[in-house]
């Protein structure tokens, strides 16, 4: 075989291998999205069936307004889907928003100022993080009922908060250290007030620092169950993963119905991963080489 | 404020209030409330015999049978998991570092896993391990793999290696994602200086890119480790501990010691237990950075 041969061949085998591996992490969610569109019959039919006869938007409009037998039966998930939904965009975005405003306050001094216990106070962030969930639920329960806070949004973005702050002044200490001084500086001698040079200088340059750390917090909040199942019991702030494993245990519900649920539940992050794909990249390789 | 009046530690210490307000308050005084816990009889279903036991929760749970059980399940899952998670990291990087058609479509596809919520996850799969109508028996039946439909979550084997495998599909991305990245900063002069010297692709991969990997791939092995051995949301949805106790983690056991049982003291007593487990690993994993000078604070 001549050499050119050799290397189309090999490009071949290489782009092969390669499909398989899309295969591999497209095939079990596409599953579950090929069902969301699928009549119940059709979930349930044996021999298998890959692609729905009918394709239908009934299982998402269900959520929206329930109609016919499912007003009734499986009538929880329906009703919970979008408010669960609700929740869990609200407690992610809080965990979000309130990460980045105590994030950038430690990152900063960990960036540019000298001081005694730097290293202890920055070892004490990251440590915390080391301490399994399951360690934290019960004491962490006794603590959010005495504040009267069980069953709040709140108490979820404070919990979440602490789950994601470790990293987020890890990431953006990394950023705010990218940044020449002078930036800073200059602005300071022109007369800007420290705030004001953060706004104006600082935070913009540190702008993909701030949405990549914004997003992982997002992200972190939106996918946790433990503590939402432990810390809720109403629709006043059950999230979206506690009303999609509540799916699991109901044997009412019908199947084509949870999948819906299931995809609908893992729109924003799948959304958020590709819109900053790079970011995140970046982001899980500087937090798991660095910290 | 005007930042001018204040001294650099001040300072510091201003902007770092609330963050450590928040971490002390919620991680630092949960897990000393934990400990005091865990050193006394404290079951919510008989509040009133709330005494000082003192290590005698841990006693119990080194004497019980449950604990030893779930140490098993968790060593197994946690081996499994971490080898097959790193194995496939490994090829799938390898592959993603050559250039083919299509190269940056796989790429972005490493990434759905990755954005999947574990709780979805683990209902995503229950449907593909079904006994009656799933995909899993489907598959296998059209093609002769299987002469007919099986409960693979009934099997106390297949229950825990359905449950591996659903873990793994899961946390694969993250593996793929540190060694591309590790690969991606590998020097082409090495490769051509290995090429002139009239190194095979073999040489070049052993003498090249393992030293270069070795390091990354350190890092992936433990936070891989750190991962599995906390696995709680996708055994929720899929095996509940199931059939029996086989997929029993440490874990799982906690959380039915605690929820269920309603035992705080030994609960906590449990919990206790797995930090100390991740807290060695952390140990481990500090070590190894430092050893490379990588973590500079």
């Amino acid at each position: 075989m001549t050499a050119a041969g050799r290397r189309r061949r090999r490009t071949g085998l290489l782009a092969l291998a390669g499909a398989l591996v899309a295969i591999f992490f497209l095939a079990p969610f596409s599953w579950l999205v090929v069902t969301s569109f699928m009549h119940e019959g059709d979930a349930m039919s044996i021999p298998l069936r890959l692609l729905p006869t009918r394709p239908t938007l009934d299982n998402y409009a269900t959520f929206v307004a329930p109609s016919g037998t499912r007003s009734i039966v499986g009538s929880r998930a329906a009703e919970n889907t979008m408010p669960g939904i609700w929740n869990s965009l609200l407690a992610a975005t809080g965990t979000a928003v309130l990460n980045l405003a105590l994030g950038i306050l430690a990152g900063y001094s960990f960036a540019r100022l000298r001081f005694p216990g730097r290293t202890g106070v920055l070892f004490l962030y990251l440590g915390s993080r080391m301490v399994p969930g399951i360690a934290l639920i019960v004491p962490l329960y006794l603590v959010i009922q005495r504040a009267g806070l069980l069953d709040t949004r709140l108490a979820l973005v404070v919990t979440y908060l602490t789950f994601t702050l470790p990293f987020t002044i890890w990431l953006l200490k990394s950023y705010f250290q990218g940044i020449p001084r002078e930036l800073e500086e200059a602005a300071l001698v022109d007369g800007c007030g420290f705030w004001r040079m953060m706004g104006r200088v600082l935070l913009p340059a540190a702008a993909p620092g701030l949405v990549a750390a914004a997003m992982f917090a997002f992200m972190t909040a939106w996918n946790d169950y433990l503590f939402a199942v432990i810390l809720t019991s109403s629709m006043a702030a059950k999230t979206a993963p506690v009303v999609v494993a509540g799916f699991a245990t109901d044997v009412t519900t019908e199947r084509t119905l949870m999948a819906a649920g299931g995809v609908l539940a893992v729109v924003p992050p799948l959304v958020l991963a590709f819109l900053f794909q790079r970011l995140i990249v970046q982001g899980l390789v500087s937090g798991a080489v660095k910290g | 404020m005007s930042r001018r009046r204040l001294s650099d530690p001040s300072f510091a210490f201003l902007l770092n209030a609330p963050a450590l307000l928040a971490i002390v308050g919620l991680v630092g005084y949960p897990i000393a409330y934990s400990l005091w816990l865990s050193l006394h009889r404290y079951n919510l279903k008989r509040p009133n015999l709330f005494r000082f036991v003192g290590v005698g929760n841990y006693v119990e749970i080194f004497r019980s049978d449950e604990f030893w059980a779930a140490l098993q399940v968790t060593l197994v899952f946690t081996a499994l998991g971490v080898i097959l998670v790193v194995a496939l990291a490994i090829l799938i990087a390898l592959l993603l570092n050559e250039p083919f058609p299509g190269r940056g479509f796989v790429r972005t596809m490493v990434l759905v896993p990755w954005a999947i919520p574990p709780v979805v996850n683990g209902l995503m799969w229950q449907w593909i391990y079904d006994a009656k109508v799933g995909a899993l028996n489907g598959l296998l039946v059209a093609l002769r793999v299987l002469p007919a439909y099986r409960g693979w979550l009934s099997d106390p084997t297949d229950a825990l290696l359905a449950l591996v495998m659903a873990h793994v599909w899961n946390a694969v991305p993250l593996g793929v994602i540190l060694l591309l990245a590790a690969l991606q900063t590998i020097p082409a002069e090495l490769y051509d200086a290995g090429r002139v010297d009239g190194s095979s692709a073999w040489q070049l991969f052993r003498h090249v890119t393992m030293p270069w990997l070795a390091q990354p791939l350190m890092v992936v092995l433990v936070l891989q480790t750190m991962l599995a051995i906390r696995v709680f949301d996708v055994i929720y949805v899929l095996t509940a501990g199931g059939p029996g106790t086989s997929t029993t983690t440490l874990v799982w056991q906690t959380y039915v010691t605690t929820f269920d049982s309603l035992d705080f003291g030994l609960g906590n007593a449990y919990a206790y237990t797995i930090s100390l487990i991740t807290l060695g690993l952390a140990l481990i994993y500090f070590r190894l950075l430092y050893r490379r000078g990588e973590f500079e604070a």
